[in-house]
């Protein structure tokens, strides 16, 4: 009996003598539940709605009527929030920088997970602590010695000072998930590999790595999601327009229009350049980054 | 050490290891470790961030503790830390009970994850638009009869912040917390069942003791990245290039409204550097506590 019950299909499913009045208790009692959770989910929809529906209307309307749908859309917002509005530069600026930063953290952090995850010993541990330290030190206490050495470098108000900068916070991170994934990956094909007289490093690109895609594709995922949406060091390194990133154009226009009257059609225009890619990027592969978050937090 | 007794596989490993390794290890030395140690250093020091810094002992410490603006923003902190954590987590585990047997979950999931992964600028701007005295909240209230209320007044707006990230971050911790409850077979919760337990005892007895693991690291995953909280406070309080008021600030605007932030930047980097370093080892207490509270035997399941 209990033997059956223990491989029982994956699905949680009521027991099917249960009397029709005990679910209906049940579903009563979980209706308060229910409905503050749906009441939450259609929060966040409507405020994501909200913004990209008021990119198509005008300030006045945004104002007066917020819960309306524009009469005509205003494609004209899009304009220009890109070319007045400062976000067309910021939006190149912020692509460019996630790019190169993104793979440049992986191509820097891969090989070093994979010697500390497939090396154990004693310094590999070591090392490994030494890395995940990283994760609970925050941005604003290096930030102050990092700013003075970046002047005495000439790279404030530099994207290629923001690139490196943005390459050396992701690297914990970085390491910490693919170090976990490397371990995870069998060993015979390795000694396989060096059994057939294969070098350590062709080992590494031929095998390993690929193997190890969907660990890196994550990796190069997450680190691009925060770097798009990175506002303290971009804040604290940039200062001139042409040099903007996304959030830094939103945090300038959102603030001009408090002292010149809002064009809010605009602003939320740009608010839409900044989160359609991520949400395009989240509905294409929200899987590998939630299982990547988890992954991280799992361990 | 010696060649003999390691495999060819292991030999050949070890001619890689500090190639591989030493990009990353010098640029995270170089650009991090080393940077928060000259922070340390510097929390000792008059410092303006370009000429020098001067020796000054535990000036900057003690000149903190009577900072009225540095205590309120250690005390904002702290209701981030403890006061949205605990509403956080508690929301989570409802969710999280709620969504495993409702219909639809994918998609809800998929909804509320929604906050996590956008600029916290963008929702600060979202947040000023729902509060503000003609706001989104306050159009809906006046079609249902309400006066409208001012939701933005000085001694709301830290409320405000604070309920604001509540609602941007539970969507990210139902999900880490259901990836923790979703490798629970479903089998326990079936015997349980048949053994006449109460949906309590097996939330009780069943699901947290599982997910306890997952839940412990996430409650050191919110503390070490609620003390980074920056973006949402600056872009919602402040405007016209100004700071926000300091009753609204945190450890980490404090750090940089007592430096390069503002209209005129005070560039007290000696200062600053003191109060990110008690930030950090307020972190790394907390941390350590909180492993020790939470550690409980490993379940294999």
């Amino acid at each position: 009996m209990t033997t059956t019950v223990a491989t029982q299909p994956a699905e949680p499913r009521a027991p099917a003598r249960t009397p029709r009045r005990r679910r209906l208790a049940r579903v009563l009692a979980r209706l308060p539940g229910t409905t503050a959770v749906w009441l939450f989910t259609g929060f966040c929809l409507f405020a994501f709605a909200f913004m990209l529906i008021s990119s198509f209307k005008a300030s006045r309307d945004i104002l007066e009527r917020p819960w309306s749908l524009p009469a005509t859309p205003r494609f004209e917002n899009w304009a220009t929030a890109w070319n007045d509005g400062g976000f067309g530069p910021a939006f190149i600026n912020s692509t460019v920088l996630v790019v190169t930063a993104s793979a440049v953290t992986v191509v820097i952090a891969g090989p070093a997970a994979y010697v500390l995850g497939r090396r154990p010993g004693r310094l590999s541990n070591g090392l490994n602590l030494y890395f995940v330290l990283g994760l609970g030190i925050p941005v604003q206490v290096m930030v102050l010695p990092l700013y003075a050495l970046m002047n005495s470098l000439e790279l404030i108000n530099s994207l290629f000072g923001l690139f490196v900068l943005y390459v050396v916070v992701s690297l914990p991170f970085t390491v910490f998930l693919l170090t976990s994934f490397f371990a995870s990956l069998p060993a015979e094909l390795e000694e396989a590999a060096a059994l057939d007289g294969v070098s350590a490093a062709m080992t590494f690109w031929r095998i390993m790595l690929p193997l190890a895609r969907g660990g890196l594709l994550t990796a190069t995922l997450l680190n691009a999601m925060g770097i798009w949406n990175e506002t303290l060091l971009a804040l604290m390194f940039i200062q001139t327009n042409d040099k903007f990133t996304l959030p830094l154009a939103l945090l300038n226009y959102f603030q001009q229009q408090q002292f010149t009257g809002a064009d809010f059609g605009a602003l939320f225009a740009g608010v839409s350049i900044s989160i359609l890619p991520m949400i395009g990027l989240y509905a294409w592969l929200g899987r590998r980054i939630t299982e990547g978050i988890t992954m991280g937090a799992g361990k | 050490m010696s060649a003999t007794t390691r495999s060819p596989l292991e030999r050949r490993r070890g001619r890689i290891f500090a190639p591989f390794l030493a990009p990353a290890l010098a640029l995270y030395t170089a650009l991090f470790i080393g940077p928060t140690l000259y922070s340390l250093y510097t929390s000792f020091t008059d410092w303006d961030g370009i000429n020098s810094p001067q020796w000054a002992g535990t000036r900057n410490y003690s000149q903190l503790l009577n900072d009225p603006a540095f205590r309120s923003a250690f005390g904002n902190t702290l209701k981030i830390v403890f006061g949205v954590g605990a509403a956080i987590f508690v929301l989570s585990f409802g969710f999280m009970l709620m969504l495993r047997e409702m219909r639809g979950r994918r998609v809800i999931r998929g909804v509320i994850f929604l906050p996590h992964i956008v600029s916290s600028v963008v929702l600060a701007i979202f947040w000023g638009v729902l509060l503000s005295l003609d706001g989104l909240l306050n159009q809906a209230l006046d079609g249902i009869g309400i006066d409208p209320v001012e939701w933005l007044r000085p001694g709301w707006t830290m409320s405000a912040v604070l309920v604001a990230l509540v609602w941007i971050n539970t969507g990210y911790y139902v999900t880490i917390l259901m990836a923790g409850v979703d490798r629970i077979p479903v089998s326990f919760y079936e015997a349980a069942r048949l053994d006449g337990t109460n949906a309590w005892q097996r939330f009780r007895y069943v699901t947290l003791p599982l997910s306890w693991d997952v839940t412990a690291a996430a409650a050191v995953l919110w503390t070490i990245t609620s003390v980074k909280i920056f973006e949402f406070i600056l872009a919602f309080g402040g405007n016209q290039g100004a700071l926000p008021p300091t009753y609204q600030w945190n450890n980490a605007m404090f750090v940089y409204g007592e430096t390069v932030g503002g209209i005129t930047p005070v560039n007290q980097f000696g200062y600053a550097a003191a109060s990110a370093v008690t930030t950090l080892v307020f972190v790394a207490v907390l941390v350590i506590v909180l492993r020790r509270l939470m550690r409980r035997e490993p379940l294999q399941f």
